[in-house]
């Protein structure tokens, strides 16, 4: 089984006493993010989240299926996070790990549970038909910083996703093409992020987005997953070294602004997007003079 | 089904006619199984179940994590729901409801225990749930740190945990009274949290929190759930205790 490779002695140490003089390695600030880069695919609902050097992609693809019999009225939504050997060697298929549950897990409830996807819109005649929704999640670089990247590229994705639109007669329901009838938005209710916080000395220092020299030199880390309007979503301490109580309510409070920030970013860059695709209403896309 | 927890507000009185910072009766046993290393029953209210610690043992050639060949031991966690813990009967495989208590248990042990007094060797935790009735993190955690005792393994401190939920708030401006301990019905219905501390100092250890609840409403559950986790130590230490008398 290919093994993560151990960071060294040397390099933990001067990980550790750089920290102690307040500094990080890569020169970031201990409550910095690494630059978000954000960009959409030619189609709707793909999302290319870069986070300093690690990258996920993230797409959405739609479904009719038939709804299962005890939620009648809602669509379905999956998450599938899958790490691929192409994002670290140390990845295998087949073998989900531990890494791989939790990140599969904290988007579960970070965007499942929350109810951040209206499920009942995605209904189409209930009992019957429904959408069913799907959103693949591809880490295609590792470095630390996996479920707030992903996160973001889900709810990303979400927001810049347009699903077929549909007539419903009775008990027949007929899919509109894009060329027939512009797609529509889904609805989402909320936008959770989340924010990992690594702790360094019994809880003494705490850095948000650890890349992943500094993922494998923490204590602990705590994962709070919060939306703008200051609701916390899901709080996740598996274990680890333990911490201040006061420091644990302390980063949900220094979550709360990130999470301001960058969904002040992703607001923006969807934006940009909509603002390029836009070819300027009806009359433009009719009009039949072009430049020359 | 929705069910009615809006008359708390009212009498202040809950479901099950406890105040906001009552537990459920807590009965612990030690050393219930000879066959084990080690092993412990634990009821919060009735939620019930059976801890079994076997170990340390060689380990397994290639297990995952440490295994054969690693200076530290390590501690594995099989938790197995009975077809009768539930209202429903059901048959229940490893889905990643107990994939994820069993990691969260493993995690939050791994560090409180001197694993590496045991070098190539398991220590296995084997949990039976014998019936669920709400707060099943903070139980499995409570009789787990108990089985351990039993079984002898260093540890630093006792590991306990409870669940603390986030009343219904009356009013837009102020979040809802926290509860403590919560049973099925409170927790179907309400924001809830599992908090789990070490030692008396009340560090916390653990913290999962899995609805959404307003940013305010967490501290007041933190508080209440720190409380709380003493006074579960407190108990547990007396089971310990108790135990040690009849040798003394």
């Amino acid at each position: 089984m290919p093994r993560e490779t151990e960071i060294s002695v040397n390099e933990r140490a001067f990980i550790q006493q750089a920290l102690q003089e307040n500094l990080r390695l890569d020169g970031r600030a201990f409550d910095a993010f690494r630059p978000l880069e954000l960009t959409f695919g030619d189609e709707y609902g793909v999302a290319d989240v870069q986070l300093g050097k690690t990258r996920v992609i993230a797409r959405i693809s739609v479904d009719v299926a038939v709804p299962p019999p005890e939620r009648k009225f809602d669509g379905i939504f999956q998450i599938i996070a899958e790490f691929s050997p192409m994002a670290s060697p140390a990845f295998e298929v087949g073998r989900p790990s531990d890494a791989e549950m939790v990140l599969s897990r904290i988007l579960e409830k970070a965007i499942r549970r929350s109810n951040a996807l209206d499920t009942e819109s995605l209904c189409i005649i209930a009992g019957l038909k429904c959408f069913a929704l799907r959103a693949d999640v591809h880490i295609i670089d590792h470095d630390g910083g996996l479920v707030d990247a992903s996160c973001i590229a889900v709810m990303a994705a979400l927001q810049h996703f347009r699903r077929p639109d549909v007539v419903v007669e009775g008990e027949k329901a007929t899919i509109l093409s894009v060329r027939e009838r512009e797609p529509i938005p889904l609805s989402i209710l909320h936008q959770p992020l989340c924010v990992s916080f690594s702790y360094f000395e019994d809880g003494e220092i705490f850095l948000i987005d650890a890349n992943l020299s500094e993922e494998q030199v923490r204590n602990a880390e705590i994962i709070v997953t919060m939306n703008k309007h200051g609701e916390v979503c899901q709080i996740a301490k598996y274990g680890g070294a333990t911490v201040d109580p006061l420091a644990l309510l302390n980063c949900t409070n220094v979550a709360l602004q990130k999470v301001k920030e960058m969904s002040k970013i992703i607001q923006g860059k969807l934006e940009a997007d909509a603002k390029k695709r836009d070819a300027g209403g009806l009359m433009a896309e009719l009009s039949a003079e072009n430049e020359r | 089904m929705p069910l009615d927890t809006s008359t708390y507000s009212l009498a202040l009185l809950r479901l099950d006619g406890r105040r906001w910072n009552e537990l459920r009766r807590l009965h612990a046993q030690i050393s219930v199984q000879a066959a084990a290393s080690g092993s412990s029953y634990l009821e919060m209210g009735n939620t019930k179940i059976l801890c079994t610690v076997s170990g340390p043992s060689e380990a397994r050639r290639g297990a995952g994590g440490g295994g054969a060949g690693s200076s530290e031991g390590n501690l594995e966690v099989d938790v197995s729901f009975a077809g009768f813990s539930g209202v429903e009967r059901r048959k229940r495989r490893q889905d990643k409801r107990t994939t994820d208590l069993s990691h969260t248990l493993t995690s939050s042990l791994t560090p409180l225990l001197h694993l590496h007094l045991y070098p190539h060797s398991t220590i296995t935790l084997t949990l039976s749930i014998l019936s669920q009735d709400g707060s099943l993190l903070a139980a499995c955690i409570n009789s787990a740190t108990l089985a351990l005792i039993d079984a002898g393994v260093p540890m630093t401190d006792y590991l306990t945990a409870v669940t603390c939920a986030s009343s219904p708030s009356t009013s837009d401006e102020e979040a809802g009274d926290p509860l403590l301990d919560v049973n099925s019905a409170e927790e179907q219905e309400l924001p809830f949290l599992t908090l789990g501390t070490v030692g008396r100092e009340g560090r916390v250890g653990v913290c999962v929190m899995e609805s959404r609840v307003r940013g305010e409403g967490v501290e007041g559950m933190v508080a209440v759930g720190i409380e709380g986790c003493a006074r579960v130590r407190e108990i547990v230490d007396g089971v310990v205790r108790g135990y040690g008398k009849r040798f003394a």
